[in-house]
């Protein structure tokens, strides 16, 4: 019983110095490609740098490169600008600016798209008390948007929903943890 | 400017929407350069407000990171 309570305390304590690594981390790669606020996109990314590495791994389990990610980004970019016959050849709209400073902040603030995707996260972690809070579940829960620049990059990567899922799961299942 | 036949129809909103997405983004960056460069050659945030037609507050604010850029 104690035992039990020891081993929920760790994972929260780890939960949460996880989750602050994805904020500042997500908030880093949105300042690098010159927009102040994260979004999913950003937070995937920040996933991936994680040290439990099982972002990564997802990706490696249905044979994508986690390091398309980010030119996917740029890319559904420059796709929707060419829909409305913009060349986004001479423009690199996705990548950081050293000119430009990100804006100053005193509250941590996100886009509406991964303030979502961290209340999913909140949700999913309530029913999951054995394991950390892991990279893949970053990944999962970003699997689920159907819109979005996260999801059409994942698209320009060829990169299914159901695929993804499929290996977060493998992957969530094959994680060992010894608290 | 795009000959504005060729924007997506409506009938494909996810296209039309994921351009919106794209064109803010260039929108905000073009904002950012612009107003670092009107600081830089000598206009007032009043200036600067009425050109992209917000309050002068509205636009400091936004553009808060710029001033420190100018004074380092």
């Amino acid at each position: 019983m104690i035992k039990s309570y020891i081993r929920r305390i760790k994972l929260r304590i780890l939960d949460i110095g996880t989750i602050k690594e994805l904020c500042l981390g997500a908030e880093k790669y949105a300042h690098d490609s010159g927009e102040d606020t994260p979004g999913e996109e950003h937070f995937l990314l920040a996933a991936m740098a994680l040290t439990d590495g099982t972002a990564r791994k997802v990706f490696e389990r249905i044979s994508a490169d986690p390091e398309e990610f980010s030119g996917a980004i740029k890319k559904q970019y420059s796709d929707a600008l060419s829909s409305i016959g913009i060349d986004s050849s001479k423009i690199d709209i996705g990548s950081s600016d050293d000119e430009i400073l990100a804006p100053k902040r005193v509250l941590y603030n996100s886009k509406p798209s991964a303030q979502s995707m961290m209340k999913k996260l909140v949700d999913m972690r309530r029913h999951d008390k054995e394991i950390p809070l892991l990279g893949a579940h970053v990944v999962d829960v970003i699997a689920t948007s159907e819109q979005g620049v996260a999801a059409r990059a994942l698209r320009a990567m060829g990169i299914s929903q159901e695929t993804l899922r499929a290996a977060v799961k493998e992957e969530i299942k094959a994680y060992t943890f010894r608290a | 400017m795009p000959d504005m036949k060729s924007l997506p129809s409506p009938d494909e909103p996810a296209e039309a929407l994921a351009a919106v997405v794209a064109l803010r983004l260039m929108a905000n960056k073009l904002e950012k350069k612009a107003v670092m460069e009107a600081l830089e050659q000598g206009w007032t945030w009043a200036q600067i407000a009425e050109a992209l037609g917000v309050t002068r507050q509205a636009a400091h604010k936004r553009h808060a990171g710029v001033i420190k850029k100018q004074t380092r």
